[in-house]
């Protein structure tokens, strides 16, 4: 009886183990549909595979939709953006040659390169950008929507020119455009009857280094090198063959992929201990670049006491930022002076600028200035982010020594962006990712309505200084408002900016030419970096 | 006419408990903290376009219309568009699907050919050093959580030894023969894992039974017609003590397929539980619901398979 359960039972497992295998295991590739569009003329000069870490799959392919890290790590190698960022964290060309703003700020242009091309033969112009922008606008897509609000239209002026009109002067414009929008083509996109439903899961077509050609989720992505792509450090196109981005559930099991061989660089910024252990390792090359964001704690105003300026100032002078700069972060971090215009962003940094002091006795007296007695506050942060879990320890025992004290509250992401979302909290502790054109982001931290502005900003001459650097249409003009807006938002506490972190990416001795940029978006992954990497000698 | 009435009866009972599974899944993933839109919305976003995301996803209507629709759906077998990769549900899911049936399928099946022959070790060793070190090593191995095996199998046999692949199922550019062998590769760590945490529970149950059923009048009629020991074991004892091995089979189904969640995501293991696991942080609600009907649709159709052909085989069982 058993028996003949048992067997059916086995009979089943087997039959379906037989078919799952027949579904696993691949067919030989046909010559003639390899998954890329057209005739891709095929670049790499047996220069091989680089296989890259990521901890996420690709969840769009429409980079116009798509917005997680991997997501833009795949799209930014097969559609151009029209600017890069430097070292100095200042905007420039790529896809791009020159740009500019007519006198009165309503008018603006930029100039593209004309020998880029998409990977089917078809040209790359000055309608794909147009086309794009349109795009954008007419169906509010992703990130680069809310950056255009004073965009109006654009003409292809010619192949390589695009003129746009704006209905204000805006002086992040052409920035924002330049480094966030990525440049589809018209000739594909075009053909869908909606750009944001428009899935591009097949049949990519690239102007960037590589195309993707398979794709396997859950597994890897794989890209193919494309010739001519000019931006390299080879303007022929990359050295190498293909490049495979390998999903693993976390950056852990990532390092031992990378010293087993299995990977040859990881995409993701390594944790500091990672860091530090992984520096030491003889076969391994590390990469530090600055975030373009900063880590910071806000204190919500809508609450009080926190509405006090002297509770707020009392909170941040109770934080030793030298000690978690060192501690935690393993040294890993700079000092931003407590601004928020941070010493990545070269052009806007205040040299006037002072860190809070770390100092007990000061945070009493202006606790009692306020008149505040046993202050008991709640700090919320993403008990996943490994350094804010760490460094919020220190803040509450450090805040213990001005008699402050405060109850961690270390919640699941989704929990965390939720209570932030709803402005549930005494003080919020996290980071911002990219903050790179103050000129314009500044309105979403620091406006009444602001998206992100979780403290509850709400100040005139903050208000007015925005409108002052927003129009300015030149980094001098809009330097002197930005700079005295970011001195009133450390004297009153609104952001407490306490460091800004240096990221650490690792990778394999086997391979030269990566050019870091900053911030984990673009790291060694960045287009121009993969173009130029090859099999060290 | 008594075997449709079983088969009958079993499928309705099938039926009612995947409409309570899909039920409980639908309002459980509402449950989960955090807002998909926000989830999916950047900073730049403003709120009026957060709303249209809601409204896009169907979540900005009423809780109960939101599950009749989704009954309404399923029924017609329309898992529905993923939040975040705007592609239908059952594409994800089945680009998936044959990997954990692998997985599950293989630790299942090693299971069972290593940890039969340890149990009747065991029995036939009782009290012995043999017995209390697979006694021992039973009781370790359900205790031990998956991610500590999992972990310690990728340093020793990945990293140290590098004999086996930190992560993923299958190499680049492999066919044939040489896929199957990849495969294979790929699978060895992941179901070493789950064939460690599983093996205990059917050791220690045939152990226990066996020993039972060692000690029953007929094994002793059998022992005094001069049946060898051996005999005495393996055809009269060792049937009898495999009735509630067999239950377990159908009890721990269940359980492999909720640490496959667990194993996949530690190996890279590009499963249905490894996509549960993405899901959740993403709160990508369809591809949830629709990764637990599967699993749940796939425990219950296996258990009413072998029921059925069970029906069949033992009359009996039909007249129960």
């Amino acid at each position: 009886m058993s028996t003949s359960r048992g067997f059916g039972r086995r009979v089943a497992l087997g039959a379906a183990l037989v078919l799952a295998l027949a579904a696993c295991v691949p067919s030989e590739p046909d010559e003639s549909s390899d998954g890329a569009s057209g005739d891709a003329s095929e670049g790499g000069d047996g220069g091989g595979e680089l296989s890259i870490g990521t901890t996420a799959d690709v969840v769009n392919f429409n980079p116009l939709v798509g917005n997680s890290r991997t997501d833009s790590w795949v799209t930014n190698l097969m559609y151009p953006a029209m600017m890069t960022i430097d070292d100095e964290g200042t905007k420039v060309p790529a896809l791009a040659t020159e740009w500019g703003y007519g006198e009165d700020g309503l008018s603006a242009w930029i100039e593209l390169r004309d020998d880029m091309q998409w990977s089917d033969g078809e040209p790359l112009t000055a309608e794909d950008v147009v086309f794009t922008i349109d795009a954008i606008k007419a169906e509010q897509l992703g990130t680069v929507s809310g950056m255009i609000g004073a965009y109006e239209s654009a003409v292809a002026a010619s192949d390589t020119r695009i003129e746009f009109t704006l209905s204000r002067p805006d002086g992040a414009f052409l920035n924002s455009i330049g480094f966030w929008m990525p440049i589809v083509p018209e000739h594909v996109f075009g053909q869908a009857p909606t750009v944001a439903d428009f899935a591009n899961d097949s049949d990519w077509v690239s102007a960037g280094p590589f195309v993707l050609t398979t794709v396997e989720r859950g597994q890897r992505y794989v890209l193919e090198a494309v010739d001519g792509y000019p931006l390299g450090e080879d303007d022929s196109g990359p050295a190498l063959d293909r490049v495979v981005f390998r999903v693993y559930p976390d950056v852990n099991t990532e390092v031992l992929a990378l010293r087993s061989g299995e990977i040859d660089l990881i995409g993701n910024a390594l944790p500091p201990s990672v860091a530090r252990d992984v520096s030491g390792d003889d076969e391994l090359q590390t990469f530090s670049v600055p975030s373009l964001g900063w880590a910071h704690m806000q204190y919500n105003m809508r609450r009080p006491p926190l509405d006090q300026v002297e509770v707020r100032q009392a909170l941040a002078h109770a934080v030793d930022y030298e000690a978690i700069r060192e501690v935690v972060l393993g040294g890993n971090a700079v000092s931003s002076n407590s601004s928020v215009l941070t010493p990545t962003f070269a052009q806007w940094v205040d040299d006037t600028a002072e860190e809070y002091t770390y100092d007990p006795d000061l945070s009493r007296d202006l606790l009692a200035q306020a008149g505040v007695e046993n202050l008991e506050l709640e700090m919320i942060y993403d008990a996943g982010d490994p350094n804010i879990s760490s460094w919020a320890e220190l803040v509450r025992d450090q805040a213990a020594e001005a008699g402050i004290t405060i109850t961690l509250a270390g919640l699941e992401r989704n929990t965390y962006l939720a209570r932030t979302n709803d402005r549930d909290f005494d003080i919020y502790a996290g980071s911002w990712a990219i903050i790179d054109e103050p000129q314009s982001n500044f309105h979403l931290l620091f406006a009444p309505d602001g998206f992100i502005n979780y403290a509850g900003v709400n100040d005139p001459e903050i208000d007015r200084l925005m409108v002052e650097a927003s129009t300015a249409l030149t980094v001098e003009d809009a330097r002197g408002p930005l700079q005295e807006l970011a001195r009133i938002v450390t004297e009153q506490v609104y952001d407490n900016v306490m460091y800004v972190e240096q990221f650490t990416f690792a990778a394999s001795n086997e391979w030269t030419g990566f050019q870091p940029k900053p911030s984990e978006l673009l790291s060694v992954v960045n287009p121009q970096s993969l173009a130029s990497v090859r099999a060290a000698d | 006419m008594a075997l449709l009435r079983f088969t009958s009866l079993r499928v309705l009972r099938c039926l009612l408990t995947l409409w309570f599974a899909v039920s409980v899944t639908f309002f459980v993933v509402r449950l989960l903290p955090g807002d998909p839109a926000l989830a999916i919305a950047s900073p730049t976003m403003d709120e009026a376009q957060r709303q249209q995301i809601l409204a896009d996803f169907g979540l900005d209507r009423p809780l109960a219309v939101q599950y009749v629709t989704y009954l309404g759906e399923l029924l017609q077998g329309n898992l529905g568009v993923s939040f975040r990769q705007s592609v239908p549900v059952s594409e994800v899911l089945l680009e998936r699907l044959p990997w954990t049936l692998i997985l599950t399928g293989s630790a299942l099946l090693l299971t069972l050919v290593i940890g039969l022959p340890l149990g009747v070790l065991a029995a036939t060793h009782r009290g012995g050093a043999l017995d209390r070190v697979i006694q021992v090593g039973g009781v370790v191995g359900q205790s031990l959580f998956v991610p500590t095996v999992g972990i310690a199998l990728l340093y020793t046999f990945g990293l140290w030894l590098g004999w086996f692949p930190i992560g993923g199922a299958i190499d680049d550019d492999v066919y044939g023969l040489e896929a199957y062998a990849s495969i294979a590769r790929h699978l060895v760590l992941p179901c070493l894992s789950l064939v460690v945490l599983q093996i205990g529970a059917y050791v220690l149950t045939l152990r226990t039974n066996l020993i039972d059923a060692l000690g029953e009048e007929y094994c002793t009629v059998a022992r005094a017609k001069g049946a060898p020991e051996r005999r005495v074991v393996w055809k009269h004892a060792l049937r009898n003590a495999l009735l509630p091995t067999t239950t377990l089979v159908g009890l721990q189904l269940g359980l492999l397929v909720g640490g496959a969640v667990l194993t996949e995501t530690i190996f890279a293991y590009p499963g249905v539980g490894r996509a549960i696991y993405e899901s959740v942080g993403q709160l990508d609600f369809p591809v949830l619901q629709g990764a637990f009907v599967l699993l749940a649709a796939a425990v219950v159709v296996a258990n009413l398979l072998t029921d059925i052909a069970y029906g069949l085989l033992d009359p009996r069982v039909r007249a129960a």
